[in-house]
């Protein structure tokens, strides 16, 4: 059979179209730069991340501008041990109101940690002066030191803890 | 009713299958026959690891992806580096070209014990007591000298300019000068007018000093030269001092600061071997320098950068030159020119064609600009190279051997560089503002990985370093300067002086940036009351002076 091309028919034509587009896609490429840069690495080689990755201001914190950090209210959950305070708000099950440590969330927890013991009694009023950890004998410093550590590597340090007229 | 019609419509005979068939084959072509991007960009999205706490006025403390905010900052570029001269690694004996000099780490080192011998002998220097004033421009003498002086304990001053001359003189009067015969006589008038001319002198001159120059030597003053020196040390049996220690100062490199005032940076064997570990990551490890590479730098060895690279170069077995425009000092009046031929000034000494260079903005901008002129002179094919290039370096790839390069680059490169030009596999640029503008032509027009650095007097080693990799343009929203990439591997960086609530409301954090590492030098300051650093809480956050930004995915970028 002889062989003719026959471009007449429409869908030759339209392969025929569809062939010189892509060609000219080819010979030609687009170079098309988007007049905002792309938020997702999808969307474009050349992207930003949409926002930056969060961070937490280092507060000075007093009992009493430390106490509503309990969790109740569905925010934050800081605690205090030897003068750091840390956002446990991660370990809401354990430091939020009804966990098993309730009872340190919000307050300085320096005694309690110490001594092993989560009862109220290690905890101090809020409008007394911070606990001074005198009377604590060596083997429950080094405890309440391990338990600084543990919550060092688990949660961050989002501030310090001083005294009520400190600031 | 519709299908007789349809029927006629959809025909279809063999020119529809071979139609067909191309139509396939053009598809399949166009999606999968994409380039794929040199460094995936999920990975450019977090180029810093961000702590996630910052004290109020500051930014979060910035370190480098790959070094994490619990790595250890990298000390020394191999295991058993602690001191300059365990840099020299004892073990390759391959030659290579210093400058024009054909030498082998066996026969450097020899020659360093010759020259710190014979200095010791002649210039009557006491190991740990005296120090040296090193005015040479950058050559073989100024290796062996610096490796010499730290090898006996003895701290060597350099300057990042020939104007703290007379400064440092008088502030630092050194044991020994050691500096080029054709500025003796410009040392001796300073000397004289400095009245200091009662005190002992030695200068160590390299080369013929004139006569003239010599017969104004005064009596207390005394001149000696290179060669005689190291011959002396070769004669006679080799002075072994004690090994410093890697936290001993050996050098005190001074630099002007942005208001005028004379600093130094006073620099220990870790700050250097770090600056090295720091300079090698600059490439990625599929690029890393090897003793096939050849280093040109345009960084004097008198500043701490300069002074990395050139160790890193040594360290690495590389060939090593550098630019015309390093040069500090000259007998004559001399303003030294960033262009093109100043790239090219490395061809005057005997060193392979470079394969990485270390340039200053200047010389990148003059270099792409000439080698697209040359481009363009091919205009039937110039338009197609330029937009596929570019159609490349959008998607994240390029390279110096596509077809584009073969018939339009490559040629353009090679009439502006010359025959060595295709040899060049890695450009870093430093000291100096970029601009984003000419980040894509520069693309095309070296098509290889450009690195866009920021260095300090005060840091041996670049502080921020784009990836080498990256691609990215992020200038579509305004012109401005190109970001100068993450923190170094072992620097980590926070600015101070921002706005907390632009912060908290999710702006980029913009201010001061403040450096602290281990290639990071102590600084001291020649006027005792003023002095630069803010009170630094015993962990030496050293300022840099620069206003700096950060980016969403971790780039710094540095402003005005």
């Amino acid at each position: 059979m002889a062989f003719s091309l026959q471009l007449g028919t429409p869908v030759n034509t339209a392969l025929f179209l569809f062939i010189l587009y892509s060609v000219q896609k080819v010979v030609y490429p687009s170079v098309h730069k988007p007049k905002k840069i792309p938020r997702e690495f999808k969307s474009g080689y050349s992207w930003l991340p949409k926002s930056h990755p969060p961070t937490v201001l280092f507060k000075t914190f007093t009992p009493k501008t430390l106490q509503p950090f309990s969790g109740e209210d569905g925010g934050r959950i800081l605690l205090a041990i030897n003068g750091m305070v840390f956002d446990v708000t991660g370990g809401r099950n354990f430091y939020g109101p009804g966990g098993m440590y309730g009872n340190f969330a919000g307050r300085d927890a320096s005694r309690g940690m110490a001594k092993q013991s989560f009862d109220v009694e290690m905890l101090t009023p809020i409008d007394q002066p911070l606990d001074k950890l005198e009377d604590l004998r060596q083997d429950e410093i080094d405890n309440m030191k391990g338990w600084i550590d543990h919550f060092s590597n688990k949660y961050i340090i989002c501030g310090k803890l001083v005294e009520n007229d400190a600031i | 009713m519709a299908p007789p019609f349809l029927n006629e419509l959809l025909v279809t005979d063999d020119t529809t299958l071979l139609l067909g068939l191309i139509a396939a084959t053009v598809l399949l072509l166009n999606n999968l026959y994409k380039a794929q991007p040199l460094v995936h960009p999920i990975l450019l999205g977090r180029q810093s690891d961000v702590a996630r706490v910052r004290n109020p006025g500051e930014s979060a403390v910035y370190r480098n992806y790959s070094t994490g905010l619990m790595g250890r900052f990298p000390l020394r570029p191999a295991k058993d580096v602690h001191i300059l001269a365990d840099l020299l690694k004892a073990d390759s004996d391959a030659p290579r070209t210093l400058w024009s000099s054909k030498i082998s780490n066996p026969q450097l080192q020899d020659r360093v014990a010759a020259f710190g011998t014979g200095l010791l002998r002649l210039a009557g220097l006491e190991v740990g007591e005296s120090n040296a004033l090193l005015l040479l421009n950058d050559c073989i003498e100024f290796i062996i000298s610096d490796l010499a002086l730290a090898s006996h304990s003895i701290p060597s001053f350099t300057l990042a300019s020939a104007t703290l001359l007379s400064s440092v003189l008088d502030s630092h009067p050194p044991s020994v000068i050691i500096t080029h015969a054709s500025m003796l006589t410009q040392i001796l008038e300073l000397i004289y007018d400095a009245g200091e001319a009662s005190r002992n002198h030695v200068i160590v001159v390299v080369g013929e000093p004139s006569t003239q120059a010599m017969a104004s030597v005064a009596s207390k003053v005394k001149v000696l030269k290179w060669a005689d020196v190291e011959r002396e040390g070769v004669r006679v049996e080799k002075i072994i001092s004690p090994l410093p220690k890697p936290s001993d100062v050996f050098t005190v490199s001074f630099f002007a600061s942005d208001s005028g005032h004379i600093q130094g940076a006073q620099l220990t064997h870790e700050n250097l071997t770090a600056g090295v570990a720091a300079v090698r990551a600059l490439l990625p490890l599929s690029h890393s320098f090897s003793q096939v590479d050849t280093i040109v730098s345009a960084h004097s060895l008198g500043t701490a950068y300069g002074r990395a690279i050139a160790y890193t170069a040594l360290f690495e077995g590389t060939s090593f030159a550098t630019l015309e425009s390093s040069k500090l000092f000259h007998a004559d009046d001399y303003t030294p020119q960033i262009n093109v031929a100043d790239v090219l000034s490395s061809k005057v000494y005997s060193i392979p064609s470079p394969t990485i260079a270390f340039v200053k903005p200047g010389h990148l901008e003059t270099l792409v600009h000439a080698i697209l002129k040359e481009a363009r002179k091919s205009f039937l094919l110039y338009p197609f190279a330029w937009r596929h290039k570019t159609a490349g370096i959008a998607e994240g790839f390029v390279t110096k051997e596509s077809l584009w390069d073969r018939l339009v680059f490559d040629t353009a490169r090679s009439r502006v560089a010359g025959d060595g030009s295709a040899a060049l596999r890695a450009v870093v640029v430093s000291q100096g503002p970029l601009s984003s503008e000419i980040l894509t032509p520069a693309r095309v027009a070296l098509s290889v990985p450009l690195i866009n650095c920021f260095s300090h007097p005060l840091v041996a080693g670049p502080i921020l370093a784009s990836h080498a990799l990256d691609l990215q343009d992020l200038g579509s929203e305004g012109p401005g300067l190109a970001h100068s990439g993450p923190p170094s591997i072992n620097c980590e960086v926070k600015l101070v002086g921002v706005e907390d609530e632009a912060i908290e409301k999710g702006g980029n954090p913009s201010g001061v940036l403040m450096v602290r590492g281990p290639a990071v030098a102590k600084l001291t300051s020649m006027e005792g009351s003023y002095v630069n650093i803010p009170s630094s809480d015993g962990e030496r956050w050293v300022g840099t002076g620069v206003r700096a930004t950060v980016q969403t995915n971790g780039a710094f970028q540095l402003l005005g």
